[in-house]
């Protein structure tokens, strides 16, 4: 059973677990702000602690669970993924299995059903790839209202290019479900994102994955493509996600933590030092994903 | 400044790499350290072979903010007459305080003898080396473990710890075998338990925070260290104290 925090306790090192540890405040004391205080003499904010745990209402729109065939995965129970989540302050996650990513949309779902059984806090989302078989896997859960997203399978890693010829039957029915699609930019050619969910216009998607090394890419991208979305686990580029903010406004930005691909807390402490307001970090943190999977973004 | 402890980023960058859409915004850079209680970060251009036009774009960059920005020498031994003269000069001129070195951008790997010059410049001024370490055949870790004991008066750094496996188990094996081999954690691949790793294994005094800016966030980068599961001693000396300490800061 996990242990929850209350929100404001602090996260703790190893070995230091339950301890009340008031920040060090140096020889600067200034008002104390969650966490930060104001350097009097040089007007430059200081960090007070040397942990962090989030503010806000987090929901993390990519966990993977389950082992690769390549890589065990750092958790191997639904108790041990949630208690990484309540060490960063992660309320809820969106999960998928990996094994269906990258092996078998089929099995990987069926797998991820013991994953989400009796967790009101991890939440299914489903993978797909452009069979027969695995749409009607996805038709069979629809009406139980369990299909409230879907992650295409690593198109990369089977040499599928992602086409409509291909993906073409898939895409059509999510769009008329009004079932988000989440697609990662890693493994998907931008070119063929950017021509194939062109094709479908009602579909709203979530892009993952993006690098640095697609810095040019993403904007233009998201020009294109008006009701995607950008996942930000990857997206650390000196300054990036601000100009994002500008143009298309907090509603298209989503927080995901890549794990266990990446640790859980790095970008989610970053997003947290940006200087937004608070309701613009829980939209990211929280409120943009809650809409995405309730409703698409606009029905 | 973190709760009381000085905040140094061992690893960024003068220049730009603009196809990642990298940029030496120097107002940029500062409004991310302000944002985390980064209070120096350390700044080399590897991107000219010559040592001599990095050098004096990255003094340039740091006479602007000598408070807040550290510069790094660069030279690459694919201009061999250049390097001694050019450490020197950036050296005992233009204030360096440390030497970077990256073996991507040649043919030479981190052993070979093409690098003995920087070494033997590092070893006898008693100077910090730092360098990319990773996948590329030039930048294996493991090369360390030969080249460090050979110039004890140097400390090297091996820039990324190797970033991914079996890299990283050769970085940690290079600072458990050579008391002057440091790790420093900027990666893009970010991994789990890599910092609670480097602590466990070679020791939180053997461990330096970079963050690789600009190329990459020093928010996301320095995350990786106060979300780490280490104690809060192991963070202060990876933030910043063994930085002053190789240093002398």
């Amino acid at each position: 059973m996990v242990k929850r925090r209350r929100a404001g306790e602090t996260g703790t090192g190893r070995g230091q677990r339950g301890l009340d540890r008031r920040p060090d405040l140096g020889d600067n004391p200034g008002q104390i702000h969650r966490g930060v205080c104001l350097d009097l003499q040089k007007g430059r904010p200081i960090m007070t602690t040397l942990n962090f745990r989030a503010r806000v209402p987090v929901f993390d729109a990519n966990i993977g669970v389950g082992h690769l065939r390549n890589r065990a995965s750092p958790f191997e129970s639904p108790e041990q993924l949630l208690g990484e989540m309540d060490r960063h302050g992660v309320a809820r996650a969106l999960i998928y299995h990996l094994e269906g990513e990258a092996m078998s949309a089929l099995e990987g779902n069926e797998r991820l059903l013991s994953w989400v059984d009796g967790q009101s806090a991890l939440h299914p989302q489903w993978v797909a790839d452009p069979t027969p078989e695995s749409l009607a896997q996805l038709q069979q859960l629809h009406p139980p209202g369990q299909l409230t997203s879907v992650r295409l399978h690593n198109t990369r890693d089977c040499g599928l290019p992602f086409v409509d010829w291909i993906y073409g039957e898939l895409l059509e029915w999510l769009a008329a479900e009004r079932i988000p699609l989440w697609l990662s930019l890693a493994d998907t050619p931008a070119v063929e994102a950017r021509e194939t969910l062109r094709r479908f216009p009602d579909l709203v998607t979530v892009l993952l994955g993006a690098h640095y090394i697609h810095s040019l890419i993403v904007v233009p991208l998201l020009r294109q493509l008006p009701r995607a979305h950008l996942e930000l686990s990857r997206y650390e580029g000196l300054g990036k996600i601000p100009p994002l903010i500008g143009e298309f406004g907090i509603r298209r930005l989503v927080y995901g933590s890549f794990y266990p691909r990446y640790a859980m807390g790095p970008m989610l402490f970053s997003l947290h030092h940006l200087g937004l307001e608070t309701s613009d970090l829980e939209l990211l943190c929280s409120g943009n994903l809650e809409r995405i999977l309730k409703e698409g973004e606009d029905r | 400044m973190i709760a009381g402890t000085r905040v140094i980023d061992f690893h960024g960058h003068v220049g730009r790499w603009d196809g990642t859409g990298m940029r030496d915004d120097p107002d940029e850079m500062l409004r991310a350290m302000d944002a985390v209680g980064i209070d120096q970060s350390c700044l080399f251009n590897i991107f000219h072979p010559d040592g001599r036009t990095g050098n004096d774009l990255t003094a340039r960059f740091v006479k602007r903010h000598p408070d807040r920005f550290i510069g790094f020498a660069y030279v690459s031994p694919l201009m061999p007459d250049t390097m001694e003269p050019e450490l020197e000069r950036a050296v005992d001129h233009l204030g360096m305080r440390a030497i970077k070195i990256y073996p991507s951008y040649t043919p030479f790997p981190l052993d070979h003898p093409a690098w003995d010059p920087v070494y033997d410049f590092a070893h006898r001024r008693g100077l910090v080396i730092i360098t990319h370490t990773g996948i590329e055949p030039t930048t294996a870790p493991r090369f360390l473990s030969q080249v460090a004991p050979r110039f004890p008066g140097a400390r090297f750094v091996a820039g990324h710890a190797g970033n991914v496996e079996p890299f990283r188990a050769q970085a940690i094996r290079a600072a458990l075998t050579c008391p002057n081999v440091f790790l420093e954690t900027c990666s893009s691949f970010r991994s789990p338990g890599v910092v609670e790793e480097l602590v466990q294994k070679a020791g939180a005094e053997r461990v330096l925070y970079g963050s690789d800016t600009p190329l990459m966030d020093p928010r996301c980068q320095i995350g990786k260290i106060l979300t780490a599961d280490i104690g809060d001693q192991a963070k202060r000396l990876i933030l910043g104290e063994n930085a002053c300490r190789l240093l002398g800061i």
